[in-house]
């Protein structure tokens, strides 16, 4: 059985995955200023692409998250 | 004392002021507030990709732009095509021969010129070249040619015909 302290270690392990994700959605922000920048349109939607892959990594970590 | 004295800290028994922000943020909340974040940026970035398209899809209409006698050979003249936000750069090659090319490096956006006694149009950011007739790289950071425009002369006015990034 679970205990509240394997818990606690888990839903922090959740919040440090989600703060890596976002993290990297800033770098992928860069990534997409600059291919727009240089109007390279493959690369500014594979950066787009990912981005939403991304968000949705992390909106489905959520529930993994103890209410 | 009792237990809530005990374990309150001391800053706040100094300064006993209190508003409702000052609940605590679960860590759940701090998590969606992140996710929301995370969609926002995604949102962003497919905003920024479509932006991109529309942009690179406007390839111009024909339309004059100067009297071929008003550029001496050798000399550049700086316009705007296909939109007033594109800078762009023509240079005459020879009595007959004009080239126009996106006055925007490839690499970051940076405004290129015409670097006569190197015969190369180069870009200060980056040390980026380019070849001056065909606007393919020579050395630098840029990944690729130069935008063309398409021009002609006709009747001793040069015309752009169209924009190919």
């Amino acid at each position: 059985m679970r205990t509240s302290r394997q818990a606690t270690s888990a839903s922090s392990a959740v919040v440090i995955y989600v703060v890596i994700l976002v993290a990297f959605q800033v770098f992928l922000l860069t990534v997409a200023v600059e291919a727009f920048a240089a109007d390279d349109e493959p690369l500014a939607w594979a950066t787009a692409g990912v981005s939403v892959v991304l968000a949705a990594g992390s909106a489905v970590l959520l529930r993994y998250l103890r209410p | 004392m009792d237990d809530e004295q005990a374990i309150e800290p001391t800053w706040k028994r100094d300064f006993p002021y209190e508003a409702a922000s000052e609940d605590e943020v679960t860590r759940r909340e701090f998590a969606r507030y992140l996710v929301a974040g995370a969609g926002v940026m995604a949102v962003g970035n497919l905003g920024i990709a479509a932006w991109t398209q529309l942009r690179t899809i406007n390839t111009g209409e024909p339309r004059e732009l100067i009297p071929l006698a008003d550029v001496e050979i050798g000399d550049t003249y700086l316009f705007r095509y296909p939109t007033d936000a594109d800078p762009a750069i023509l240079l005459r090659l020879a009595d007959r021969e004009v080239v126009a090319f996106s006055q925007k490096c490839t690499h970051l956006g940076c405004v290129v010129y015409f670097e006569a006694e190197e015969d190369r149009w180069h870009c200060p950011c980056h040390e980026g070249n380019f070849e001056p007739r065909t606007g393919e790289v020579i050395s630098g950071p840029p990944p690729r040619a130069l935008g063309r425009i398409d021009v002609e002369i006709r009747d001793d006015t040069i015309w752009a015909l169209g924009y190919q990034p």
